[in-house]
């Protein structure tokens, strides 16, 4: 008969959370919008017009009045503006047409990024199954819970504030033209302008945050989020206790996350370098290498190593012990998920499939994902003679998280040349953190995640070759190096400002993640130990955190449980 | 009355089980165990870092036989189990108290 030896903390602090969280929850859908600001539309009746027409080069269908009138070219803007104005009076039926186009390619592309959506929240699935197959049997439920409970609290917390924090001033630098532009996004609560720190509309997605363009992209951009808070799992498992994951859940998804996707993302100041320090295109990370990847990366080694590594890992000579995966079927099959997933994470991110470079974006992602898989395979093959399982996951899944961030902006060569660095990387990434930092990491994901997504945004600063991207954060919309249309350009294609931005804003990413993190939680961990005790750890967490064993009829407490049904 | 435990391949237990049946052999017990004789383990490598594989998976089979019985329960054991390599098992040979059977609380010869 197990005793119970682990209990939850039921401290004041966590009642008083919880009536909070309730308090808000009934009053924040209260929060209408103000009358002198743009009008969420929830019912999504009045996004998409004319307004949104555009052709396949991007040029607008309506012509707007030039303002400048000091412009160089004002004049014949003025000229095409009256020109089409006369045209439009003429023609009222075509303006007409020209608002049913505008809303059904906005239509479009909400089905595009709600539909890639749930294809990178099936992933969750995928890293569930990775993981678990990857640990001890013992702890086979803990880490679905893990998994599980990840999902759910960090979209909560996302809800709450995280996604505010992350896009609340979307509009201002930022606006998704794919979606209707999200006009109702347009505050920054720290910062304004082109220093934006963290965003400021759409708490609990309420009043200016209740419109049908925000929550398409809420959808989208949450899926995203949990990606970053499930990785943390891979390298804090088998010693975690529950309260203190749900902590870092909150954490990633309410405050860590959000704060460096606004900067990247949200229209805050990482991506506004182009425009305000002269920065080429600012800092670029297309699906997330670093936003969602590192994030979560540079966040697990920061638990991990406040955890410490499990218990019997590294011997008293300090060499490592194996602790073998339990079930190589869920590895594979987890992979081939997230594999399916990415299908949706880099893709998706045009936010709309009217932007045809998602087909280009599509096959990069495969060839970087088979590149780091063979990559990885091949270099573990030559180092220690047989070829492991889930080495070759990990390269494949680093060849994913590589290939993230440069994508959309570069050629299917130089996607395999990403996937076989990360491949590389990879592999040393691993043995670099079993066997000189000492820093456990059941699953790999520092590797992965960390290190291959800080290779992907460098990677964006060498093999990005300028045919996708014009006009990137503002930057270059006429013009970039010398030639029209030019997009976002690497070192091998001749802008080095793009590869050192791309190193410092990935570097800086690393720093602040971990650095963030550690403060954090050091903090929490000396109040209360975020590790469960030694007993429990020995012992599997499955039954003292859960009270159900994974695998119950390996046990005798099942054959207990079922005789004495029997005997009633 | 002799209780036969013989430690052999998993892969060799039909072949095991057939001969024991047609020496006149009724009933077996089999467990799944895992063991090493002589033969020493091997390492193996997880993700770069070592790991000792000592025990090698085997099945124990548990047989009753009258002693009239026991040099042919024997023989059809070794003759079926054997392969010539290293790791074929082993045979041990225990006198038995006494059996008894559940259903019908028989003892001794009977209820083998």
């Amino acid at each position: 008969m197990r005793n119970v030896t682990h209990t939850y903390p039921r401290p004041w602090f966590l009642k008083i959370a919880i009536s909070v969280l309730l308090v808000s929850a009934t009053i924040g859908p209260m929060i209408v919008a103000f009358a002198d600001e743009p009008q969420p539309d929830p019912a999504g009746i009045s996004t998409g017009d004319k307004g949104t027409t555009f052709d396949a080069a991007g040029n607008a269908f309506v012509v707007t009045e030039p303002t400048d009138k000091t412009a160089p070219d004002y004049a014949k803007n003025k000229k095409a503006f009256d020109e089409f104005q006369a045209q439009a009076a003429k023609e009222p039926l075509v303006i007409k047409l020209a608002d049913n186009v505008g809303h059904l390619r906005i239509a479009t592309n909400f089905t595009w990024t709600l539909l890639t959506g749930y294809l990178v929240l099936f992933m969750q699935a995928g890293f569930a199954l990775l993981t678990c197959g990857l640990v001890r049997k013992k702890n086979a439920g803990h880490l679905m819970m893990l998994n599980f409970a990840a999902y759910v609290f960090a979209f909560l917390a996302y809800w709450v504030c995280g996604f505010a924090f992350q896009y609340g001033g979307a509009a201002i630098n930022a606006a998704p033209t794919n979606l209707g532009g999200t006009p109702t996004l347009n505050h920054f609560l720290l910062g304004g302008g082109l220093w934006g720190f963290l965003g400021g509309r759409g708490f609990m997605l309420s009043g200016p945050g209740y419109d049908a363009g925000v929550l398409c992209l809420t959808l989208f951009e949450v899926v995203f989020m949990e990606t970053a808070a499930y990785i943390i799992v891979g390298a804090i498992c088998e010693r975690i206790s529950f309260w203190a994951f749900l902590l870092c859940e909150l954490f990633i998804g309410g405050l860590l996350y959000p704060s460096f996707g606004c900067w990247v993302w949200g229209g805050g100041w990482l991506s506004q370098l182009g425009q305000t320090m002269g920065l080429a295109h600012g800092y670029v990370d297309f699906a997330g290498s670093t936003v969602v990847h590192g994030v979560g990366g540079f966040c697990a080694m920061a638990l991990s190593v406040i955890l410490g590594p499990r218990l019997g890992k590294y011997g008293p000579d300090g060499k490592a012990r194996a602790f073998p995966a339990h079930n190589l079927v869920y590895v594979v099959t987890g992979t081939f998920i997230l594999l399916f997933g990415w299908m949706g994470f880099n893709p998706g991110s045009t936010l709309g499939s009217s932007d045809l470079r998602v087909s280009v974006i599509a096959v990069n992602t495969n060839l970087s994902a088979c590149a780091g898989a063979a990559s990885a395979m091949f270099l573990w093959y030559f180092i220690f003679g047989k070829p492991d399982i889930t080495m070759a996951c990990n390269g494949m899944l680093a060849g994913l998280v590589a290939i993230t961030a440069p994508c959309a902006f570069v050629t299917p060569s130089s996607a395999v040349m990403i996937g076989i660095l990360a491949g590389i990387v990879v592999d040393l990434g691993v043995l670099f953190n079993e066997r000189v930092i000492h820093v456990d990491d059941p699953c790999g994901a520092i590797s992965v995640h960390g290190y291959a997504g800080w290779l992907g945004a460098v990677c964006v600063g060498i093999f990005a070759d300028g045919a996708y991207g014009a006009g990137w954060n503002g930057v270059g919309v006429s013009s970039y190096l010398g030639k029209a249309g030019q997009g976002v350009t690497g070192l091998l294609y001749g802008d080095y400002t793009q590869f050192f931005t791309q190193v410092g804003g990935a570097t800086f990413m690393a720093i602040y993640v971990f650095g963030f993190t550690y403060l954090v939680f050091s903090l929490v961990n000396v109040f209360r130990p975020l590790r469960v005790p030694k007993e429990v750890e020995l012992e599997g967490l499955d039954v003292p955190e859960f009270g159900l064993p994974a695998y119950p009829e390996d046990e005798l407490v099942a054959a207990e449980a079922a005789g004495s049904l029997a005997r009633a | 009355m002799k209780r036969i435990d013989a430690v052999i391949r998993p892969s060799k237990l039909d072949e095991v089980k057939e001969s024991l049946s047609a020496a006149g052999v009724t009933g077996l017990t089999v467990f799944e165990v895992k063991g090493y004789g002589r033969q020493k383990g091997h390492t193996e490598l997880y993700r770069g870092t070592e790991y000792t594989v000592d025990f090698q998976p085997k099945v124990l089979i548990s047989v009753l036989v009258v002693d009239d019985l026991l040099e042919a329960a024997v023989k059809a054991i070794s003759d079926s189990a054997r392969t010539g390599r290293i790791g074929d098992g082993k045979i041990f040979i225990s006198s038995l108290e006494d059996v008894i059977r559940i259903r019908t609380s028989e003892r001794g010869r009977e209820a083998i």
